[in-house]
């Protein structure tokens, strides 16, 4: 992505260039209006020099710090996403080399039954899985939280198309030298798909952090709860502190965000997948 | 040699019986629990007048939670029925008009052009509830710049959020905001395969850049716009927190969507069997956009 062509030396590049660099930072000019609210005062903002220029109310952030139990919070957060990346790669990896390898009656049934559950929207399940929930005393705890997640279609799918793209020689003749199906999964399959392993980690990672209405309506108790129930919850009360609600989504957004800009080359990788064009 | 062996060899490994059951079963057992019998324990709900405290006091209606649908309730279904179209046409012709004119703004080029990439695929990794707060603010009609900046330009300042005209629209925006990033992806994916002997030849021609898209690029990028409106389509159609974060389904139910108004009947009103119909509504239209969407990528990839 870095070929410098022709067009870039040309006048209309500079145009370009120029119209790129402004939008750009148009994108991102709503974290600069946060990380500036976020260290001004609630009664100082009339001017544009005021909502625009920080002033260093530091203050504000040992307000919100105090608000909440947030290191609970994002243990509970990060116990959760881990959790989650660990249960649904295992079962990708697992049924993926499945679909892609092997070879066994109603695999064709199975395959189509997973393809059938991309079908079903999140909205559509948080009503009867509330009531499941509640009937499994599941209600409030991590499990809720993690389980129902912990298969992923977009999972199962990167891996058996990785696995359909490697030659299957590869299989036969590890089975050839007596190795289990276990063995051969772990020992050739594993090392051979970790690009995917990669992708499907990051995007589950991401999307357990940024999930609301799931831990929104299967959680009441701070305990088990997410950073991000916290922080709805954090405005819906203290709703008029602006600046102290500023710092929380300041310090509640810096750590996906750094997450997200230090792997950014594999995010990118993992949303042009899910065009269904697999690169590796 | 070698390779006729394996081959003959291949076709007479014995199938793997029940090993395949066996490596499939943790996905599917998940999946049946929380995703298949729950859509089927969805329809069953929807024909009862659910008791939330004792399930067992349930009783049975028919039909009755669906012909509600068409009757005046507040906000009906007709109307969060309206909100949900207003709001995915809005996300599907803005966001894919967006996102297109993006990616041909950001394509290639150097390393400037590779940050404003970036720049704009970081909103969609944020987490809504913390960035539409942001917009909360910038939208306020008293303390908002955007309202200042309108002041200053002696621009009339609507109430944004606090309108039931302007409501909606100031949602769209955040969502622009919020989702553009991921299909400007798809549709930089969908240029890097396009064929640049094509367009070198068209310029060789004497074509004019506009001319180049409409007649070269933009034939090539048709599957890539089909696919990026419908998952488009399918995420507009679930958006719940943005909602419930900047206008909590109002003012006057003007941002009421379905999923919305599914929240609002299911878990504040606990009308779980008229909540569980919305549900069955919402996967319908889902499914069928899903089962157009596997369509278009089967068609994508054969493309590619």
């Amino acid at each position: 992505m870095t070929l410098a062509g022709p067009t870039a030396r040309r006048p209309r590049g500079a145009l370009r260039r120029t119209v790129a660099v402004l939008i750009a930072l148009a994108f991102l000019f709503p974290f600069y209006y946060v990380l500036v609210t976020s260290l001004n005062s609630a009664s100082q903002s009339s001017t544009l020099a005021d909502l625009l220029l920080p002033h260093w109310h530091w203050e504000n952030y040992a307000r919100a710090w105090a608000a909440a139990p947030w290191p609970r919070l994002f243990l509970n957060t990060v116990l959760i996403g881990a959790c989650t990346v660990v249960l649904a790669l295992a079962t990708s990896l697992l049924a993926g080399f499945a679909f892609g390898v092997m070879r066994f009656r109603g695999r064709g049934l199975l395959f189509a039954l997973v393809m059938a559950v991309m079908m079903v929207p999140g909205t559509v399940l948080i009503i009867p899985d509330y009531i499941i929930a509640t009937d499994i005393h599941w209600l409030d705890t991590y499990w809720i939280q993690i389980v129902p997640w912990g298969a992923s279609v977009f999972g199962i799918f990167l891996v058996r198309q990785f696995f359909l793209g490697l030659p299957a020689e590869l299989f036969d003749a590890a089975e050839l030298d007596g190795a289990g199906r276990f063995r051969m999964l772990w020992s050739i399959g594993m090392p051979l798909v970790r690009p995917a392993m990669l992708i499907i980690a990051l995007q589950i990672f991401l999307a357990s952090w940024n999930s609301f209405l799931w831990p929104f309506i299967m959680t009441q108790d701070p305990n088990v709860q997410p950073v991000e129930v916290g922080l709805a919850a954090f405005a819906g009360a203290d709703g008029t502190d602006y600046p102290g609600l500023a710092a929380a989504v300041v310090f509640t957004t810096v750590p996906v965000l750094a997450f997200f800009l230090v792997l950014q080359r594999h995010f990118v990788t993992g949303a042009m997948s899910t065009a269904g064009g697999v690169r590796g | 040699m070698v390779q006729l062996s394996e081959r003959v060899r291949r076709r007479s490994r014995p199938r793997e019986g029940w090993a395949g059951w066996l490596y499939t079963a943790p996905a599917l057992l998940i999946f049946s629990v929380f995703i298949i019998g729950p859509t089927a324990y969805t329809l069953y709900i929807s024909t009862f007048h659910w008791n939330t405290l004792n399930p067992s006091m349930s009783s049975f209606i028919g039909t009755d939670n669906y012909r509600q649908l068409f009757q005046s309730t507040t906000p009906d279904f007709l109307t969060s029925a309206g909100n949900s179209l207003y709001y995915c046409a809005a996300m599907v012709i803005g966001g894919t008009a967006l996102s297109l004119a993006l990616a041909l703004l950001l394509q290639r080029g150097g390393r400037l052009l590779s940050a404003g990439r970036v720049a704009i695929f970081a909103p969609h990794a944020t987490p809504i509830v913390a960035t539409s707060l942001a917009w909360v603010w910038l939208f306020n009609p008293q303390f908002g710049l955007i309202d200042l900046v309108l002041k200053h330009l002696h621009l009339p300042t609507p109430q944004f959020l606090f309108s039931s005209s302007w409501a909606m629209p100031s949602v769209i925006v955040y969502s622009l905001w919020h989702e553009v990033g991921f299909t400007v992806v798809l549709f930089l994916g969908g240029l890097a395969v396009t064929s640049g002997e094509l367009s070198e030849a068209a310029r060789v021609d004497g074509a004019s850049p506009w001319q180049e898209f409409w007649h070269i690029t933009w034939p090539q990028l048709r599957p890539v716009t089909l696919f990026a409106v419908v998952i488009t389509s399918i995420t507009s159609l679930q958006a719940f927190t943005q909602f419930y974060e900047m206008s909590r389904g109002g003012p006057a139910y003007a941002t009421t969507t379905l999923s919305y108004l599914l929240y609002q009947e299911a878990f504040v009103l606990f009308d779980t069997g008229y909540g569980a119909a919305l549900a069955v509504v919402l996967f319908v239209v889902t499914a069928a956009f899903t089962l157009l969407q596997r369509r278009l990528g089967d068609r994508i990839a054969a493309d590619l």
